[in-house]
């Protein structure tokens, strides 16, 4: 089976292809849009199995060989630089594989149904298929370059995805804007790859690691992992390329919950797990990962406590969640980030999806305010919601516990008080902003008259997968910090956990979180569902800190001040010269031409005599001019 | 006793020229097409009288070539003339002035 792994990218790629150009954009008359989908979910599901297999054949080997690479073919060669297409079967990489295989094929599941009345039913699963086979390249990938393909890949699928409905004029712009500010990170990881080859001669994996440890200075170093570092920041929305998040769920729910939710935008914590010896040399980039999580955790954090529309509360929760797995991953805690970042595909898949269900069930409606009490409507939503919500609050014994209270307490264990503290701020926000969208949309009063129907049984499929994975992915895979599965299995590619002492024992910590998570969950009840505050009148009080909330500390409208204004500036006066200069001189010779040809005509009378003449007086110059010439 | 040379040329310049003129200053195309004729005969003159001089017949073959393409000239040009004529009852070539600029 390792050796065939190149067909878990493949078969979401020949599933695209078949959507894409056979079923297509579907044909008037004809359902093949739904068929497609059945395909496009198969061949997920069948490179899940694929993916699994590989995994068994992986745990047959002894733990510190678990590493296989399957060249393909030979890409580029140019003098020294040589970059081969080939996938690395490893720990790391086979557990994104089946993240995003098994999570995939979960919401592709839940896309037929949710997808069934769009007439581009068609189009959009060769999107979605075509993103899942650009994800799976990125991370099997050996080389940073094919690496980059994948990553490129998704961020092209991300676009047409985002703006799948492309006659919304807010969905077209949000695409565009996802696409340009992630390629502002793209650009910067480009140099960064360039620097890897310049320092070390070479992009794979194995060779690069295997030199930097003697080979590259600490500078070197720093300078490569900043630079794909700010390569993580765009893909993974943080602080300061996260703008394009919260406008990205204008796509299509099913893609909010893969691309935007689950995989993709985890791709920047599996870039700087799969790079940690690069950023361990540099030290100081590791710092800069860990500042610029716990930031972007805690910033996200209030930010979707702002918000009133489900999915954009869901977005910054998304990127609050990834913040807390780069806060990891900078304190060296690798695979408590990695296992936050498995749990978090499943809890946010079902949060999003679950989302979904509501959207379905109420024509669309996105804003909380109109919501309400869905809970007697949609009894079968409401319990799918509450446990990815509890699940994210960090209840046990549901999966974000495990990988939530591991991490704040490796802050707490490793002599970061500081951050330890900030940390405990931000589990107990996300507890807070994660309850929120949950009373608010099925618990209180009722504040919609319209009647909300149960999505279809099609759609409860996949989620009530996913609850369960919810309930037991925490306890198969990560019961405790060292122990834990996913630790163990992970163990090889990043090393092994340093637990430093404390000051507070184990059970402290966790009782400490559990009572942390527990009392936000109440505050939550106790704001929004008891109908004893009155939150909605809350931005009448004080307009000045919920317009900072609702606007994310109006950084949106600092970009647009910063970049957009002299932006559009800098176009205006490009068209004055373009106008004036470059049309001008066009223009100008035009002009001169045309008006040297109408003298041309005023010679031309029309009298053959007066030609005559002419030839007579021509014929004389020569004949003076050759005679002269003798003479 | 042989004419000296200067005699033919002086007579093929004056006819050359009486042709030339009259192809400047005459309106009727008929008038001017019989001058072209004299410029045309004014050059087989010179021609002839040329070869005679260097005692070599090029001369004398060349004059014929023109004379014959002269004689086929002179029906097409006709031709013409006389077609003008019956569409306009005018053979001045002044009224000709369709293809001005």
């Amino acid at each position: 089976m390792l050796d065939l792994i190149w067909l878990v990218p493949a078969l979401p790629l020949a599933g695209a292809t078949v959507n894409l150009f056979l079923l297509g954009p579907s044909r008037p008359g004809r359902r093949l849009g739904r068929n497609g989908g059945w395909l496009a979910t198969a061949l997920v599901g069948l490179a899940f199995a694929v993916s699994v297999g590989a995994l068994l054949d992986l745990l047959a080997i002894g733990a510190e060989e678990r590493v296989h690479v399957t060249r393909l073919f030979e890409w580029i060669t140019a003098g020294s630089f040589s970059v081969d297409v080939a996938f690395r079967v490893d720990p790391l990489s086979i557990t994104m594989a089946l993240v995003v295989t098994g999570v995939g094929a979960l919401i592709h599941l839940y896309a037929i149904g949710y997808m069934e009345h769009d007439p581009r039913i068609g189009t959009f699963f060769a999107y979605l298929n075509l993103f899942v086979a650009f994800m799976l390249v990125l991370v099997l990938a050996d080389n940073y370059l094919l690496l980059f393909v994948g990553w490129e890949g998704v961020g092209l699928c991300s676009y047409l995805l985002i703006g799948f409905w492309y006659d919304r004029p807010t969905a077209s712009s949000a695409a565009k804007k996802a696409f340009v500010t992630t390629r502002i990170g793209d650009a910067a990881m480009l140099l960064g790859i360039v620097l890897i080859f310049v320092h070390l001669g070479s992009l794979d994996f194995d060779a690069v690691f295997g030199e930097a440890a003697g080979g590259l200075t600490q500078g070197a170093a720093t300078a490569i992992s900043l630079l794909l570092l700010a390569g993580a920041i765009g893909k993974s929305a943080q602080l300061p390329l996260h703008v394009w998040l919260p406008d990205a769920m204008e796509g299509p729910t099913p893609v909010s919950a893969l691309i935007h939710a689950a995989t993709m935008v985890t791709a920047g914590v599996y870039l700087v797990v799969r790079s940690h010896v690069l950023f361990e040399l540099s030290g100081t980039a590791l710092t800069v990962v860990l500042v610029v999580g716990l930031v972007s955790a805690l910033y996200a954090a209030l930010a979707s406590i702002g918000q009133f529309d489900i999915k954009r509360a869901l977005a910054y929760s998304t990127m609050s969640q990834i913040g807390f797995m780069f806060f990891a991953a900078g304190m060296g805690f690798y695979t408590g980030a990695m296992l936050l970042l498995v749990c978090h595909a499943f809890y946010k898949a079902l949060l999003f999806l679950t989302a979904g269900n509501v959207l379905h069930g109420m024509d669309d409606e996105t804003d909380m305010r109109r919501m309400g009490g869905l809970r007697v409507d949609m009894p079968v939503s409401t319990v799918w919601f509450a446990i990815g919500a509890l699940s994210l609050a960090g209840i046990p014994p549901l999966a974000g516990f495990f990988a939530k209270d591991q991490i704040v307490s490796f802050a707490s264990t490793s002599d970061r008080d500081l951050a330890w503290v900030l940390a405990t701020i931000g589990a107990f926000l996300s507890a807070l902003y994660i309850a929120r969208p949950l009373f608010l949309t099925f618990f209180g009063r009722r504040r919609n008259d319209s009647h909300a129907h149960e999505a279809p049984g099609l759609m409860q499929t996949p989620l009530a997968v996913l609850a369960l994975l919810v309930v037991a992915g925490g306890l198969v895979l990560g019961l405790t910090a060292e122990g834990g599965r996913l630790a163990v299995f992970l163990e090889p590619v990043v090393g092994a956990v340093e637990h430093g002492g404390g000051a507070l024992s184990e059970g402290t910590l966790i009782g400490f979180s559990v009572a942390i998570a527990v009392a936000a969950v109440l505050v939550a009840y106790w704001v929004w569902a008891s109908g004893r505050v009155n939150w909605q009148a809350f931005p009448e009080r004080q307009p000045e800190l919920a317009g900072w909330l609702a606007n994310a500390f109006y950084l949106n409208a600092l970009y647009a001040w910063l970049v957009q204004f002299p932006g559009k500036g800098f176009g205006r006066a490009l068209r004055v010269v373009d106008e004036r200069v470059i049309d001008g001189a066009v223009n100008g010779v035009a002009d001169e031409v045309g008006d040297a040809s109408r003298l041309a005509p005023t010679i031309q009378r029309g009298f053959v005599r007066s030609y005559a003449l002419a030839f007579l007086l021509g014929a004389v110059a020569l004949l003076l001019f050759l005679g002269l010439r003798i003479v | 006793m042989t004419t000296p040379i200067s005699y033919f040329l002086v007579v093929s310049a004056m006819l050359f020229s009486i042709g030339t003129i009259g192809v400047l200053v005459r309106k009727n195309a008929l008038i001017i097409f019989m001058s072209v004729e004299l410029q045309l005969n004014a050059v087989n003159l010179a021609l002839v009288a040329f070869s005679r001089m260097h005692n070599e017949l090029d001369g004398q073959v060349l004059a014929f070539f023109s004379m014959v393409v002269a004689a086929a000239e002179v029906v097409v040009g006709l031709a013409i003339i006389v077609t003008v004529y019956r569409r306009r009852r005018s053979a001045s070539v002044d009224d000709l002035t369709v293809l001005r600029g």
